[in-house]
């Protein structure tokens, strides 16, 4: 506070002109730049970085308008500004004055770039000039951040769900992640605890006397109202209700079930640490009888009651399925296996839809109020990740899926959740809100991330809905500096009324958030793009095409469907969009495939939907519907570089022929003398060639005389450390090689070039056959050029 | 340094379970060093049919001998692949076996704890301090019947010094670590640890003259000495400490600067 915007006005030392905008006849080498630096700055990476004039020349384009927006992405060159935001004073536009507003020095008036609304500056920008500036008109403040001074900063709140019908071992670890956890809370954060098996017990937290706790049975489906009148919390609530809305420290004084962890700490840790398994005995042949719906709905409850409206987590620990009361996924019975995907096909799923009504509405009341839940769910079989994803979809919660609590998996993966960034401060904010503004040209259709609809209508939202629409504003529970939205827009302008030459199309993203220090925060982005008309600068918008960004945004756009759609369907239309975009930008003479090209800033999006169709995001072959749900959980959420590597795993190989370079994901770079590493996001894959395998079964590395060799395996395992101490969630661990039954999961994402039905064909052994049908990535892109070209498509 | 360091993962109970990183490691911000975000650019749809880099047939570039197929050997002196920076894991794996000194003395560590808690009795309430005082003395027991590791034990030790010395960051820091690393041993008491930290941090410092005097004259030769690593031991210092009251403006410098 000392040294920040004491002056509310500082001088630009930057130049007057306006850096947001692009020349458009830069070329590629610059638009990457462009876009790398907008990514920076801004966090946004749009599909397309020129905007076609019309509505028409834009649906032929076939990606459409897009962005992923990464709304807190983490800025250390960032700091917030101690003053708020001035908006502009038309009633149903409020957009935030920025730096690609008009600005009346002398007469003191700004001009709003959405709706033209003159505007008056406030009194206290009296002294505003020319070379005194506040930094929101700057242009490198595209995206600036606002502290709020008013109203109350309520504590964080950590609300643990725990299943108790877990194996000791597991319990044991889980135990001790729990009471590691307190450590690693900020002291007056509130925290409170309900455990479950086939009873649910809410735990009453108090520093003195004897350990209380309120039971609940776990068939019954409690009102939030009932459940608040049996904890006793009505009370309170009632009079919050009479004058003004209950003030945190009331609810935190009146409730006996979420304290600051610095008071009850050593209790909850002698309370945790006597934590015993579900005493119900469980007959042969059954499982045990696990009530995670009413646990839930005690918790949601609980929060309901006491916490709207502040920054809340649920984090809900599972060490199988709910097989009990609403919200239940399979029977006691274990010869009555859990539903699978062919289960689901036949309509053989007896829960499925009852159970994941139940989560949805369960979701929604907590996204309702601000509260996101996690479920970290540790065990072998399926815990019912499918029917209760939604928690975590809706609220943006984590889903953590391990085999065990007592595996580095779970325990880093959960350590994680507490990170802290460059600041000292939780990579973690609560209760946000995304609103987007648009220039008249344009409007929103829709977003698809961890977040619900906030129903707000309004000029700027499009008819036309992709992904979840009908609104321009959502909300995002639970929000760290990787969570990334994919927002879709309209082109409204019609085609015999193009946008005029040089004007630019406006989108402002306002994100008003609990930081985790408390504070609240409104972040705003305002960026602008050029507008080209796309009859005579079609080779202008097709070199501003981001084919990393509209890589992951279109198969954002096919898992959504996905979640509703058959699969096949969704290949489908994946594949109709990739021919039309080939049709539209690719060179060819008509009906000779040979003939096709595509240009540099299309050439790599093929590849990337080959390998997109055979990820596990659209194939469910071989995955549970719990790893699909949790596999697709993650992919549409995380940023453009982990989303990148989910479609299109990263291979790198060391040799000795030099250092470490990455190589083409395809079965041709599997080579006897080399080592590679591939990163799948989930999976880390160290896998040794054949050669080197022999080498180090041999033993040369311990010889003096081959330290070359012990460095070359030494390299890839400190590269795939470097990965393993960031990501989120920690990513399982293969160390594999040639012949090596894990070698599999190499196999299994490599482009199979050659395979059992070619490897004659080509001759000499270079690389490794695959032993699949699959079509390799030649065939498809042979088939892709004969689409394209031919005149009947 | 025994707070850097990286142990497997449970493979008995996680398939392909990862390694575990430690605390020290994991709360490290180095810059990174490698970062394998990098794709092979291939032509469209076909790649080459010659693998991308250079031939396995072909000798090693720098070796004198051409490698065969299958060659017996690796190549011997090349080192194409240079060896990685020392990373913190690297310079760790050196020095694990270099700081073997003096076994830390459980009177001390016992004498200063109970010392702070002396220090919190005219302030706190009666119950959280006998509470305290209940797990400092199953501190006290786990230790001297053996049952804490050397490295709970040193870092017991540098803890207890950071109590002494006023550095409460330094202190709360090393109570984490010890929590994250060594959770199955130090979960029953240390919690205690923790409250005493809390306790003593706010007391008035007129209060804390008792514990800053050493008890035991020979020991403070010791002090000095440690404490200077503390620092490095403790990678996230006093500047991490999420309460301290010039948090709000992040690194606000560079805005006046514009």
């Amino acid at each position: 506070m000392r040294y920040l915007f004491l002056k509310r006005f500082i001088s630009p030392l930057s130049k007057p002109e306006d850096s947001l905008i692009y020349n458009t006849s830069s070329v590629m080498a610059t638009y990457q730049e462009f876009i790398q630096q907008n990514e920076d700055r801004d966090g946004v990476r749009f599909s397309w970085n020129l905007w076609p004039s019309s509505r028409l020349e834009a649906t032929r384009l076939v990606v459409p308008v897009s962005c992923l927006f990464t709304p807190l992405k983490e800025r250390p060159d960032l700091p917030p500004v101690q003053y708020e935001p001035v908006l502009c004073s038309r009633a149903n536009c409020k957009a935030v004055l920025n730096p690609l507003c008009q600005v009346d020095f002398r007469a003191k008036i700004w001009a709003c770039n959405f709706c033209f609304q003159r505007n008056p500056f406030p009194p206290s920008y009296a002294g505003i000039s020319e070379v005194n500036q506040p930094a929101e008109l700057m242009p490198q403040f595209s995206t600036i951040e606002y502290i709020v001074q008013r109203g109350p900063t309520p504590p964080l709140i950590f609300l643990y769900v725990v299943d108790t019908c877990l194996e000791e071992e597991d319990l044991q670890a889980l135990k001790e992640s729990l009471q590691m956890s307190l450590s690693l809370l900020p002291p007056n954060a509130l925290v409170g605890l309900i455990t479950f098996g086939r009873m649910v017990q809410v735990h009453e937290l108090s520093c003195e006397g004897i350990a209380k706790s309120y039971v609940f049975r776990g068939t019954k489906d409690l009102s939030s109202k009932q459940i608040q009148e049996m904890l006793g919390l009505t009370k309170a609530a009632a009079s919050g209700q009479q004058g003004r809305p209950l003030a945190p420290q009331d609810a935190a004084a009146s409730c006996r079930f979420l304290q600051p962890v610095h008071r009850v700490d050593m209790n909850l840790t002698d309370l945790l640490g006597e934590l015993q398994r579900d005493p119900w005995p469980v007959p042969q042949g059954k499982r045990p009888l696990r009530s995670t719906g009413v646990a839930l709905s005690v918790a949601v409850g609980l929060l309901e009651g006491t916490f709207p409206n502040t920054g809340a987590r649920v984090m809900l620990f599972i060490g199988g399925p709910p097989t009990q009361g609403p919200g239940m996924v399979v029977g006691d019975e274990l010869k009555t296996p859990i539903r699978s995907w062919h289960d689901i096909q036949k309509d053989n799923a007896r829960h499925l839809k009852k159970a994941t009504k139940y989560y949805e509405a369960m979701a929604n009341r907590s996204a309702v109020n601000g509260h996101c839940i996690d479920i970290y769910a540790c065990a072998l079989d399926q815990t019912g990740l499918l029917e209760m994803k939604c928690l975590s979809n809706l609220t943006g919660g984590h889903i953590v899926m391990g085999d065990s609590f007592n595996t580095s998996l779970f325990k880093q993966t959960f350590q994680r959740v507490f990170s802290k960034d460059y600041n000292g401060d939780f990579r973690m904010a609560f209760g946000g809100v995304l609103e987007v503004k648009t220039s008249r040209e344009v409007k929103v259709c829709g977003t698809i991330g961890p977040c619900v609809s906030l129903n707000a209508k309004g000029s700027c939202v499009s008819e036309n809905e992709m992904g979840i629409g009908g609104t321009s504003q959502w909300k995002v529970c639970g929000i760290n500096p990787s969570t990334t939205l994919a927002l879709y827009f309209e082109v409204v302008n019609q085609h015999n009324a193009p946008v005029p030459q040089g004007g630019r199309g406006v989108i402002q993203f306002v994100t008003q958030y609990q930081h985790s220090n408390t504070q609240r925060r409104i972040r705003v982005t305002t960026i602008a793009r050029n507008w080209a008309d796309a009859q005579s600068q079609i080779q202008h918008i097709e070199s501003s095409f981001d084919q990393e960004a509209s890589a992951v945004l279109m198969a954002r756009l096919g898992v959504f469907r996905a979640e509703s759609e058959e699969g096949p369907d969704v290949l489908r239309w994946l594949d109709r969009q990739l021919i039309r975009l080939c049709q539209k930008f690719g060179q060819f003479n008509k009906d000779d495939p040979t003939s096709f090209k595509l240009s540099e800033s299309l050439s790599l999006y093929p590849q990337f939907m080959f390998h997109l169709r055979r990820s596990p995001f659209l194939q469910v072959f071989n995955n549970s519907p719990d790893e699909s749900s949790y596999y697709r959980h993650h992919f549409v959420r995380q940023d453009l570089t982990q989303s990148l590597i989910m479609i299109q795993p990263i291979l790198y190989s060391y040799s000795f022929h030099g250092p470490p370079e990455p190589v083409l994901l395809d079965s041709s770079s599997i080579l006897p003398d080399r080592i590679l590493l591939m990163d799948t996001f989930f999976q880390l894959v160290i896998y040794h060639g054949e050669t080197i395998a022999q080498w180090r079964k041999a033993g040369y590395q311990e010889m003096a005389e081959y330290e070359n060799f012990k460095q070359l395996l030494l390299a890839p395992l400190d590269d795939a450390q470097e990965i393993l101490q960031t990501r989120f969630p920690m990513p399982r661990y293969i160390d594999t090689e040639h012949g090596g039954s894990q070698a599999r999961f190499l196999l299994s994402k490599v482009n199979p070039s050659q395979t059992h039905n070619n490897l004659y064909a080509w001759g000499q052994e270079t690389g490794a056959p695959i032993l699949t049908d699959d079509v390799s990535l030649q065939v498809f892109m042979d088939h892709l050029k004969k689409l394209a070209v031919s005149s009947s498509a | 340094m025994d707070d850097l360091y990286i142990k497997p993962g449970n493979q008995e109970r996680g398939w392909n379970d990862p390694p575990q990183f430690s605390y020290g490691l994991q709360t490290a911000r180095g810059p990174h060093r490698n970062l394998l975000n990098k794709r092979a650019a291939p032509g469209v749809g076909a790649p080459p049919l010659t693998p991308p880099s250079s031939n396995p047939l072909s000798p090693p570039p720098s070796g004198f001998t051409p490698t065969p197929l299958h060659p017996a050997r690796p190549p011997l002196g090349c080192v194409a692949t240079p060896p990685p920076p020392l990373g913190p894991m690297r310079s760790q794996r050196q020095a694990d076996s270099s700081q073997s000194e003096s076994e830390p003395d459980v009177e001390r560590v016992v004498s200063v704890l109970n010392g702070a808690l002396a220090a919190c009795r005219q302030t706190v309430k009666a119950q959280v301090c006998s509470d305290v005082e209940k797990r400092l003395r199953l501190l006290e027991d786990s230790w001297r019947s053996g049952r804490l590791s050397l490295p709970v034990r040193r870092r017991m030790d540098t803890l207890s010094l950071a109590l002494q010395l006023g550095q409460w960051d330094s202190a709360d820091e090393i109570h984490r670590s010890l929590m994250v690393d060594h959770v199955t041993e130090v979960s029953q008491w240390m919690v205690g640890v923790k409250r005493l930290i809390a306790e003593t941090r706010k007391l008035k410092p007129e209060l804390l003259e008792p514990l800053q005097r050493p008890a035991d004259p020979d020991q403070v030769p010791a002090g000095p000495d440690q404490v200077p690593a503390d620092p490095d031991q403790v990678p996230a210092g006093p500047d991490q400490d999420p309460a301290g009251p010039d948090q709000d403006p992040a690194g606000p410098e560079p805005v006046q600067d514009c």
